[in-house]
């Protein structure tokens, strides 16, 4: 069973992607609101520690948290995508199992029909573990970034460019790793 | 200047009347300082302040300090007011109270004696004794806690990444 | 220690300007050194300074006052001990420590200069001597917020940047994390059922 699960048949295949490409504009919104969060958040950091002057970087704020989130949310896609696929595969078995068991009272239904539900429900389980995981491990990285670049690499720079660099270099190097595993 | 040698001469005169006779029951009021935060120092300075009042209303008379068995005059600040003080090591410097013996010209000449000899030195009865408690200062945090926080936010993506590795496994 | 000490000796001498005149009969000579104990000074904290006097001639030095009038009342606080003081009697090769703690109140480069020391080199002397102690020389003193901002250990800004970071990783890790073990433990059930 567990053998043959693994490989998808065409249809299921052609299904999985069109739901992962098209981003719906509900988990569009949970990307953007999260990135814009997680990117503005640095902010904190270089006005307390840093001691940046809120006044005079307030533009940069802006223009900075604009792009990094443009960039974080870019990365939660690129990797819910990659993770999507091996997630549905994991979970085929468990989901199927569930679904078989809920459907089993429901004699009405046709076998097309039960196939085509545990096919919407192994979508959705697949892509809302990797929504969250992805916006988790991203969180992770570039929060890792920022403070390495910026209390390390950069820390000899003035807190303006020092903020401008770290969180732009964190919001780049996010969106190129997603591209570049797989 | 002519006025600071006529007050020479007054503290002469003083110092002069002061040593022909003791100072009897003795009275202390003493206050101390030591620095709170230490990170910026090398040494910790140890500040003791006292005023000595005498039962027989004898002023200023010249003092010495024993601390440890080391011995110094001690220096006057004030009118019977005096200062004991002394820098130690920030690394080495020990907490807790330091009683730190007060002697007049009589009883200092008798622990010199004492010193000499090789005797030991808690035999001579000192005029009074002052204790100054040094709590510690504080010495910066033990580990920077940027380090801290980025050690934090290493460990949390090298969790989440050995999970994303273990799913595209 | 030792070297120390007489590095300590050698500053005092270095700094020091004798009016004394070369009488070799018996008298006292008083060397005085002013040291700072800080790696830096900052605006409102402590500055440790220790005089120390060693008398090096070789009678007793009477009356011995030392004034140091180089800190303004208007840029430094003293917070321990006493900018002035007297000793009676410096025996020969004796020597007196006394410390002070100020606290400067502005930032800013300020000149240590050296401290004034009046006595008389013998009981029997009418003149009194003068000398001045070393100077510990010019010093910057950083403004606390400068410091702050390179030493503090901002223990409640990463706190509550901890509190903020917290549910950007956690919320997800969670839903994500419930997501798993319950498709998980949903396998291994199955396959429990399926084995017995």
């Amino acid at each position: 069973m567990s053998n043959k699960s693994k490989a998808f048949t065409r249809e299921e295949e052609l299904l999985l992607q069109d739901f992962s490409r098209n981003v719906s504009t509900k988990s569009s919104a949970l990307f953007y609101g999260n990135a814009f969060i997680v990117s503005a958040i640095p902010i904190w950091l270089f006005w307390r520690i840093h001691m940046i002057d809120l006044y005079s970087s307030l533009i940069s704020f802006v223009v900075v948290t604009l792009i990094s989130t443009y960039l974080v949310a870019f990365a939660y896609k690129n990797t819910k995508f990659v993770l999507k696929h091996k997630v549905a595969v994991k979970r085929e078995d468990a989901v199927t199992r569930e679904m078989t068991k809920k459907l089993a009272e429901d004699k009405k239904m046709s076998k097309k029909e039960k196939d085509e539900r545990i096919l919407w429900k192994k979508n959705e389980v697949a892509d809302y573990e990797a929504t969250t995981f992805s916006i988790f491990y991203n969180n992770a990285l570039f929060l890792a970034i920022v403070i390495f670049a910026s209390f390390y690499v950069l820390k000899s720079f003035t807190p303006a460019f020092n903020y401008i660099l770290s969180v732009g270099v964190a919001g780049g190097l996010l969106a190129l790793l997603s591209t570049g595993t797989q | 200047m002519e006025k600071l040698f006529c007050l020479l001469a007054v503290l002469s005169l003083a110092g002069l009347s002061a040593a022909s006779s003791a100072c009897t029951k003795p009275e202390v009021s003493a206050q101390s300082y030591t620095t709170p935060d230490a990170t910026i120092l090398t040494n910790i300075g140890f500040v003791a302040e006292f005023t000595l009042t005498c039962g027989n209303g004898i002023q200023n008379p010249p003092l010495f300090a024993e601390l440890g068995g080391k011995t110094q005059p001690v220096a006057r600040i004030g009118a019977n007011k005096y200062q004991v003080s002394w820098v130690e090591d920030v690394k080495k410097a020990r907490r807790g109270d330091y009683t730190i013996n007060i002697y007049d010209e009589e009883n200092y000449a008798a622990l010199r004696k004492a010193i000499r000899n090789n005797e030991d030195i808690s035999t001579v009865k000192p005029l009074a004794a002052v204790v100054l408690n040094y709590p510690g200062a504080y010495q910066g945090p033990w580990v920077n806690s940027e380090f801290m926080a980025f050690a934090l936010s290493i460990a949390v993506w090298y969790a989440a990444f050995s999970a994303k590795s273990k799913l595209l496994a | 220690m030792k070297s120390l000490y007489v590095a300590v000796l050698l500053l005092a001498a270095s700094g020091l300007v004798m009016s004394a005149e070369e009488d070799s009969s018996s008298q006292a000579k008083l060397l005085v050194s002013k040291q700072i104990f800080n790696k830096y000074l900052v605006e409102d904290m402590d500055i440790v300074l220790k005089y120390s006097i060693y008398n090096v001639g070789s009678s007793a030095a009477v009356n011995v006052a030392l004034k140091d009038s180089s800190f303004p009342a208007d840029s430094f606080t003293v917070v321990g001990g006493s900018l002035e003081l007297n000793v009676d009697r410096i025996p020969p090769g004796a020597n007196v420590s006394h410390v002070v703690v100020v606290r400067p109140r502005k930032p800013g480069y300020f000149n240590f200069s050296s401290a004034e020391v009046n006595y008389l080199p013998s009981d029997e002397a009418k003149q009194p001597q003068y000398a001045v102690s070393s100077e510990p020389g010019e010093g910057g003193i950083i403004a606390f917020r400068d410091f702050d901002k390179k030493f503090s250990p901002h223990v409640l800004d990463w706190a509550f940047f901890a509190v903020m970071t917290l549910p950007c990783l956690l919320i997800p890790f969670l839903l994500w994390w419930s997501s798993k073990s319950k498709y998980e433990a949903l396998v291994k059930g199955g396959k429990k059922e399926k084995s017995t």
